[in-house]
């Protein structure tokens, strides 16, 4: 069985001109352990430290709770808290597009947060509601005052429905807990976002019903946004739109829907070898695209998205700048549709953003390339509350919980920072049921693939990756902070 | 069964690779740039964004001397970048675009270099902080001075000289606090 594995393998990466004995250099010694069932553990910290300090973790999610499973593997005497207080927080984000086009349950990716808690470490269901960095202290939404000697902020961020006019949304949500009020019009009338978790559920009926009536033989509209903030998981809006792509093809009906993105922004991707490898996939299904559109309201009765397009004119002469200065212009324009997908803007928490360690925008501002706070040096950040640029995805969590705890340590010893976060991330962006590209890149703005094979192409292989290994990495490695 | 045993063992080693814990190698080399910060900075920047990176309101100019390196860095990444996300744009929408206009003409720059540059030389955050430090401390004075006199009820002059010396410190804290230099909005804060 191993050799028929192995085999499959060698024939793909034959095509692509790498030898078997480099493969096998490539995949290491921890595909081996894997296979063995024991868990790589690779990443374990060789030495532990013996130095006390009381460390406290806000926010239990993928990032919290990974950094927390680091400092108890870390260290000798472990005196960690995690303040966290949805109970499913250590769910497995990644999956919900999978979800959102019925290729997974939602019970695929729902996990208990109680399950993820290391051992050694102390878990308050309460969230953090002041801060005091001055002093050192946190308030909680149970009345108690935690002083640390280090904190790690990794509260996450909140999705802001609300700033979207006309779905009668008050007030900000986590993509698990209380999401009644965004569920009772978001997730019906073909209006729909993967971005929380029952909404991902709810996308999946809304997308069977825009197919069935695309069957019919009805002509259909489905619109897919982006908002203006920075967001997580930059290429989730475009993945749902390439998994509802592959739905309709598969029911013979792609004929009969128009699909459209609608980004603010003005490309596809950061880095331009992606960017022209999703325009070119964008022709190839016969997407339309505009750039330059934000979503401001929503008519869930009418059917009907406004936008604010925007553009750039030509002004007077700048004798400063020695160059024509530029007038920003806008309008709205509003579009029908039968389906859409809604990335709501994203921000920090208020109770965070108007905090000493918030700023300006909200998000925590640390040194990108440490995680420590700018003002505040006992104070950490990752995940995506922090203010660094691209950062907000679980690939990007998984590099920065290594940085902070080791950085933590080296300080808790009055030692040099060792460890450096170079901004990597990666977008696994899922273009058709069977393929994914695997988008890795860094503050280069380059591609850094982890496989010798050109990143811009859609492989299956990577659609393996994405659908059968990453949730098992994510889930018992990096949880238990030991990839 | 055959077929997800394959499918298990190709991830499985996927997973392998993936948890082989070598960090993704940096693809570019150092960027060299044939202009300073500081030379950018004065020959540049300063004609809208001020002497004292204080923000020009004519110019559409934002001040820069508010905010530390880290978190000034990003904002100056976004700017050079046109925006830090796929698809999200940008908050600086006509910096980006006067941005390729002046990395054109030579004037590019180290994001970090140059945050670091305006934070050390023209950084104001704790300017308003100080400046209600010493009214709050003045103020102090103030009251303790006053408490301290001791005022026999019916003499008049006492309390001419307890105004007085309320008048004089209160000047005093203003002449420092003009003293400090802060940006005009901040001073209208302390002011209030």
């Amino acid at each position: 069985m191993l050799k028929e594995g192995m085999d499959i393998i060698d024939a793909h990466f034959k095509n692509e001109g790498v030898s078997r004995r480099d493969a096998i250099k490539m995949f290491g010694a921890g595909g081996a352990a894997m296979l063995m069932g024991s868990g790589a553990t690779t990443e374990l910290n060789a030495s532990s430290s013996a130095v006390k300090a009381k460390i406290l973790i806000v926010g239990g999610g993928l990032a919290g709770m990974s950094t927390a499973a680091r400092f108890a593997n870390s260290l000798d005497n472990p005196d960690i808290t995690v303040l966290e207080p949805t109970s499913t927080s250590t769910s497995y984000q990644p999956g919900q597009t999978l979800v959102g086009a019925g290729i997974w349950e939602a019970s695929d990716v729902t996990y208990q947060r109680d399950n993820f808690v290391p051992s050694g470490v102390t878990l308050i269901k309460e969230k953090a509601v002041e801060f005091d960095p001055e002093n050192n202290t946190v308030k909680t939404s149970g009345g108690k005052t935690l002083k640390y000697d280090y904190m790690v902020i990794a509260a996450g961020l909140k999705l802001d429905f609300a700033k979207i006019e006309g779905l009668g949304i008050s007030d900000t949500i986590t993509t698990r807990g209380d999401d009644s009020e965004v569920r009772k019009v978001v997730g019906k009338n073909g209006i729909t976002s993967i971005y929380f978790a029952n909404g991902a559920a709810d996308t999946w009926t809304e997308m069977q019903k825009f197919i069935a009536s695309a069957k019919s033989g009805k002509k259909v509209k489905g619109l897919f946004t982006h908002p203006n903030t920075p967001i997580k998981c930059g290429g989730a809006p475009k993945k749902i739109m390439y998994l509802t792509d592959a739905r309709l093809r598969e029911a013979g009906a792609r004929d009969n829907a128009e699909l459209t993105f609608l980004p603010n922004g003005s490309k596809m991707f950061g880095v331009k070898e992606y960017h022209d490898a999703i325009v070119n996939q964008f022709e190839a299904r016969d997407f339309k695209w505009n750039y330059r559109h934000n979503l401001v309201a929503v008519d869930p009765v009418k059917k009907v998205a406004t936008f604010n397009r925007h553009w750039k004119e030509k002004g007077a002469w700048d004798e400063d700048l020695e160059e024509y200065s530029i007038v920003p212009r806008s309008e709205k324009v509003e579009k029908e549709f039968d389906f859409l997908h809604i990335t709501p803007p994203m921000k920090a928490a208020e109770e965070i953003a108007n905090s000493p360690v918030g700023s300006a925008k909200g998000w925590v501002p640390v040194k990108k390339e440490t995680l420590q706070h700018v003002k505040f040096p006992n104070v950490f950040a990752l995940g995506d509350i922090a203010a660094v640029p691209m950062g907000k995805t679980g690939g990007s969590a998984r590099k920065q919980y290594k940085v902070v705890v080791d950085n933590i340590i080296a300080l808790m010893e009055g030692k040099e920072f060792t460890s450096f976060y170079e901004g990597y991330t990666v977008c696994p962006l899922i273009t058709s049921i069977g393929t994914v590209m695997l988008a890795e890149f860094n503050w280069t703005k380059k591609p850094t693939p982890s496989f010798p094979l050109d990143p811009t192409q859609e492989r299956w292989i990577w659609w393996l990756l994405k659908v059968y290994a990453l949730k098992p990495m994510t889930q018992y490695g990096m949880l238990s902070g030991r990839a | 069964m055959k077929k997800t045993t394959i499918v298990m063992l190709a991830t499985a080693t996927l997973f392998g690779l993936s948890g082989c814990g070598n960090d993704t190698p940096s693809s570019s080399e150092a960027k060299v740039y044939s202009k300073t910060a500081t030379e950018v900075y004065t020959q540049s920047c300063k004609k809208c964004h001020g002497d004292n990176a204080e923000g020009i309101v004519k110019k559409k100019a934002p001040a820069l001397n508010d905010r530390q390196a880290g978190e000034l860095e990003l904002d100056l990444y976004d700017v050079k970048n046109g925006g830090t996300n796929q698809s999200s744009g940008t908050d600086h929408d006509i910096m980006e675009h006067n941005m390729q206009k002046l990395l054109d003409k030579g004037y590019d720059y180290d994001p970090k270099a140059m945050a670091e540059y305006i934070e050390k030389n023209f950084y104001k955050k704790d300017a308003p902080k100080a400046a209600v430090k010493i009214v709050k401390e003045a103020a102090t004075e103030v009251v303790e001075e006053v408490k301290a006199v001791e005022v026999p009820t019916e003499v008049k002059e006492t309390t001419e000289k307890v105004v007085k010396i309320v008048k004089e410190a209160t000047t005093e804290i203003v002449e420092e606090v003009k003293a400090v230099e802060v940006p005009t909005e901040v001073k209208e804060v302390v002011a209030h």
